[in-house]
């Protein structure tokens, strides 16, 4: 045996030796299928996005507008795998598009590598200001050392969507405006979770994760303090959200539906739950779910408990790796301005970051038929004014809402007592964040 | 089977029950296709398919390259699997009928190599791909599958039992070079070995799906790519993703029914002695 | 290297599958040139006959093998441009991580549920598949269908069926008068349920490997037992078990190499989409599914090769064992 594996190791080091020379030979100039070049005078661009941002058209008329330019868009399906794909290749060093998008949850990572991309500032054309933004979705895309790493595209304002027949079935009001006093503050909102389940012995809302992140988005802080070291222990406020989402959950408020599971959808159609937390996209995700059956049921209301809250959104940033950072961060900001924001929100109803676009005609306009024909424009306009701040969101932060907290939640739901639970999140955040 | 009697009919009873599991699950993915995904919250699903296939059908062609996926998925599962077939064979060959220094060693060396996790080797994989230029080009997917472990493994466990040393002595008499003894005696030895050897490797080339991901563009997608493109958004539309899973399985199924017999002869002719 | 007289062999028939006439015997005394070219060709024939495997492997297996080695001494995370050497400290973490040990169990857990379960299935439909049956080959293309689905599909399938809430599995199990059963949040059940995904894709596969060696079994053995008036059952366990002991081992092997790299299945199986936390309290995550998740979620690149070398390791002891043992009981199928 060991005479054998002595063999095994002189091949190896021979194999390796052999793998090494073909290395050698084959390397090239180290060019990628990602990376860019400049053919005939024209400087050619990607740009790599992820799930719909509606720039199909845009890019179009960009190319139209600069004969120069060719651009090739990279589109991803699911936000998980085109980041790990970013990440892969930020680490690799290679491959990556001229402009990136990068969604809120992941924006930490990206902006604790300030150096793996260019200051937007810098290279990004003059013309281009803080004001064009609402603050906090600029402030959202500034790295610690100052450096703009992300121009902002859309956001996520919040509000709540309900089933007004379910509303009614259970004696509660179903008119926006006297729903609204319900969603004013958590409590209120839970409290009116309870006389539904006790009227109807059916859920409140969807999953205890889902409301639980509304509630934690409001924090000035996430789970990781400005120093970076968790703030899930230090912030009594991270862990009262904790027990008050729990309770309800207990008192039999969750569908216990895991959120964008296959079984939460079915909840959408069946009606297992009255109301769930909308950020401006999720009424694609209503619609979808519930289907045209349920068309006129659901609602949407200007409300949301303990004002207002975001969720969700992206940016567009310009990696090192790229070969031509100036013309990319031109297309980026010129995607990022309110008129072309605008447009790709008429296609895709991703809501604009943009100040100018929240009182924009078109966008105020909007109605939505599904909701009862819920002027849908005018609410989340109205409900993005209503954020004070971005939360600091340390790097780690979405990681430790997805891989820690909210299976954590999950596993309440599904009988451990929230205490553990709750231990069980704090110890899953140490090893991340680690 | 002389002297046995013929089948019973319990017997085809409990077959066709099995078979009837195998086909359900592809069954259901065309009813979701062929209906909307409202059919999936139904305690008692319907059993007949509805009249909307052709039009998500139609979708998935609107929202992904649907044929150049299928045509690169083609290519690439077509080289591997003929390259890995050939090459395994060789391999499988030597260690099975040829002596030479450190040959048990070797072989152990090659089972060894079964058991390096592939999810981990993806980012100096990535680093190597970038270096050659291949990153974004179909090579990149066929290169580091040309030849498998667990191919010449396989060839090398038929053809230590299927070809008699005799053929082989009596070709070298002959004065038939090494390459003339495999080419002219273990390469028509192996064939059904080959056949499922190549089915195995045509299959897992066609579902790869995480090395695609990361080293392809996804505008030049191999199919599986082009199916994770279809559940984009933040919802997902169970009758396009099924329409397209149908779609990218049909040309199997067909290759499959049409070879099936070949396929299964090699599985048979090819376990024989493990 | 075409000699004269393999020019005659291949004009005798280039498609020719077994040349059976020897054809002149040489008759040189001499070492000639030519001896000695076929002497040099038997020699480095077998290495050049293998180097393709070997020079591929060496980028595709051995080179991340190594390189992952070096990380896994590091403090690397992934998009860090620095890296700070610990020593053997991945492992001593590893080595007290009870993350890590709950998801050995799964996936040894899994393994079991799915290997087992698997083998005995198979080797039953094969003795069905082994009676006179009409249209053989039908039949056995039928029970080989699973292994030609589509991953996706397969994960919305089986996610769909095995639904808590809605699913078709818990609906049946209420008809029949029974609890309906969390799939996702017990441990036991979902490893079940994961079983289960596996099984219907490799039960077919398996089967007719065995049925391979049930038909190499000589039939006068049979008919020999029929004359004695042995029963159906009796024949199986006591002449066609035995008989295929070698067979069962080698199934037993490529599942135990394939088993204890499972990945996909759990991964899909989650209910959180493209989570690879393998449930709320990581209850049906695997060792590979954690080293993913370690390597590319929380970016610890260092820490998840240190968890591949190890996994590594524990695939190499459990088949060299299942190796020594492979060629134990089947005897020396080779000539040395």
């Amino acid at each position: 045996m060991r005479h054998q594996l002595s063999r095994v190791g002189t091949l190896a080091i021979a194999v390796l030796a052999a793998s090494v020379a073909v290395t050698a030979c084959g390397s090239s100039d180290g060019a990628s299928g990602g990376s860019t070049g400049t053919s005939g005078g024209k400087v050619e661009l990607t740009i790599g996005t992820f799930t719909e941002f509606g720039y199909e058209d845009l890019l179009t008329e960009y190319m139209r507008l600069h004969p120069n330019i060719k651009i090739t868009q990279h589109k991803t399906g699911e936000g998980g795998p085109y980041h790990q794909n970013l990440f892969t290749k930020l680490a690799a060093g290679h491959g990556l598009e001229d402009v990136v998008a990068v969604e809120e949850g992941y924006i930490s990572d990206v902006l604790a590598r300030p150096n793996l991309f260019n200051d937007l500032t810098k290279i990004g054309p003059k013309d281009v200001t803080p004001d064009r933004w609402l603050p906090w979705k600029y402030e959202g895309g500034k790295a610690k050392n100052g450096a703009l790493i992300g121009y902002g595209t859309d956001i996520g304002p919040e509000a709540m969507c309900y089933r007004s027949d379910l509303f009614k079935a259970a004696g509660l009001p179903t008119d926006p405006e006297k729903v609204a006093p319900l969603f004013a503050t958590w409590q209120s909102y839970f409290a009116a979770g309870d006389q539904y389940v006790a009227h109807t012995h059916k859920a409140w809302f969807d999953s205890d994760s889902q409301t639980f992140n509304a509630m934690h988005n409001q924090l000035p802080i996430g789970f990781l303090n400005t120093d970076d070291s968790l703030a899930m222990e230090t912030n009594p406020q991270i862990r009262a959200n904790w027990d008050t989402v729990t309770a309800a959950g207990e008192r039999g408020q969750s569908a216990k539906l895991t959120a964008f599971s296959p079984e939460w959808n079915n909840g959408f159609k069946t009606g297992a739950f009255a109301t769930t937390v909308c950020p401006s996209w999720m009424l694609g995700v209503v619609k979808e779910q519930a289907g045209p059956k349920n068309s006129g049921k659901w609602a949407v209301t200007a409300a949301f408990p303990g004002g207002g809250g975001n969720w969700g959104g992206s940016y567009l940033a310009v990696p090192k790796q790229s070969q031509h950072p100036t013309e990319a961060a031109a297309l980026a900001a010129w995607l990022t301005a309110p008129e072309q924001q605008i447009k790709a929100f008429q296609k895709t109803g991703n809501f604009p970051s943009q100040v100018k676009a929240l009182t924009d005609p078109a966008l105020l306009s909007t109605t939505d038929p599904y909701f009862g024909n819920a002027k849908t424009g005018e609410i989340f306009s109205e409900q993005a004014k209503k954020v004070e701040r971005a939360q600091y969101k340390g790097p780690g932060d979405g990681k430790i809402k997805e891989n820690a907290v909210s299976p954590a939640l999950q596993a309440v739901e599904q009988g451990k007592s929230p205490q553990d639970g709750w231990q069980q999140a704090v110890d899953a955040a140490k090893k991340i964040i680690k | 089977m002389t002297g046995l009697r013929r089948a019973r009919f319990w017997v085809y009873g409990l077959l066709a029950a099995f078979i009837i599991g195998s086909v359900f699950p592809f069954y259901w993915s065309f009813l979701v296709a062929s209906r909307d995904s409202g059919m999936m919250t139904q305690k008692v699903p319907p059993l007949l398919p509805g009249g909307n296939f052709f039009a998500n059908a139609a979708r998935v062609f609107d929202t992904v390259p649907f044929w150049r996926a299928l045509g690169n998925s083609v290519i690439v599962s077509g080289t591997v699997t003929i390259s890995t077939v050939l090459l395994c064979t060789l391999a499988g060959f030597a260690f099975a009928k040829l002596r030479f220094r450190g040959r048990n060693g070797l072989f152990l060396f090659v089972i060894a190599t079964l058991a390096v996790p592939t999810q981990l080797g993806i980012i100096p994989l990535y680093i190597a791909m970038a270096d050659f230029g291949w990153a974004g080009h179909l090579p990149a997917v066929i290169i580091p599958n040309l030849v498998s472990a667990i191919g010449v493994f396989w060839m090398r466990q038929y053809l230590v039992s299927a070809l008699p040393d005799e053929l082989i002595e009596a070709a070298r008499m002959d004065g038939c070079s090494m390459l003339r003894v495999f080419w002219h005696v273990a390469l028509p030895a192996s064939r059904p070995a080959a056949a499922f050897l190549g089915m195995f490797t045509f299959m897992m080339s066609w579902n790869d799906f995480l090395w695609p991901l990361v080293v392809l563009d996804p505008e030049n997608p191999t199919v599986q790519l082009a199916l994770e493109r279809l559940q984009s958004g933040y919802y997902v539309d169970y009758s396009l993703v099924l329409a397209g899973t149908t779609l990218a399985t049909i040309p199997i199924l067909v290759v499959f029914v049409l070879l099936g017999r070949q396929i299964v002869a090699g599985i048979m002719a090819g376990a024989v002695k493990g | 290297m075409s000699s004269g007289r393999s020019a005659r062999l291949a004009e005798r028939g280039p498609t020719g599958r077994y040349p059976e006439v020897p054809g002149p015997v040489p008759q040189t005394p001499k070492l000639t040139l030519r001896d000695r070219i076929s002497g040099w060709d038997v020699k480095f024939s077998p290495y050049v006959y293998i180097a393709p495997f070997f020079i591929l492997f060496g980028l595709v297996g051995l080179f991340p093998l190594l390189y992952t080695g070096y990380v896994s001494l590091f403090d690397w995370d992934l998009l860090d441009e620095t890296h700070k050497f610990i020593g053997f400290n991945n492992y001593i973490d590893l080595f007290q991580d009870d993350q890590f040990y709950t998801t050995l169990v799964n996936t040894l857990s899994i393994f079991l549920l799915s290997s087992v379960p698997q083998i005995i299935i198979a080797v039953l439909l094969a003795a069905l598949l082994n009676t006179n049956l009409r249209a053989p080959t039908g039949w056995r293309i039928g029970v080989l269908l699973p292994y030609v689905a589509s991953l996706v599909a397969l994960g919305i399938i089986f996610a769909n069926l095995f639904g808590p809430n809605y699913g078709l599995v818990n609906g049946f199990l209420e008809l029949v008068g029974l609890d309906r059963i969390d799939w996702q949040a017990s441990r036991f059940a979902s490893h079940i349920a994961i079983a289960v995904m596996i099984n219907w894709r490799w039960t077919g596969y398996n089967a007719l490997i065995v049925l391979a060696a049930m038909q190499a079994i000589p039939k006068d053995v049979y008919e020999a037992a029929l004359i004695d008036g042995a029963s159906a059952f009796r024949r199986l366990v006591s002449i066609t078990l035995p008989l295929l002991r070698p067979t069962l081992i080698f199934v037993v092997m490529t599942s135990t190499i394939g088993g204890l790299q499972v990945f996909t299945e759990p991964k899909l199986f989650d209910s959180m989409p493209g989570s690879n936390n393998g449930g709320s309290s990581n209850q049906f995550q695997t060792v590979t599914l954690y080293l993913y998740q370690t390597g590319f979620e929380s970016q610890h690149l260092g820490y998840a090769s240190a968890i591949a070398w190890v996994l590594f390791l524990v695939i190499i002891v459990i088949a060299v064992i299942n190796f020594l043992l492979t060629r134990r009981l089947a005897g020396t199928g080779e000539k040395k």
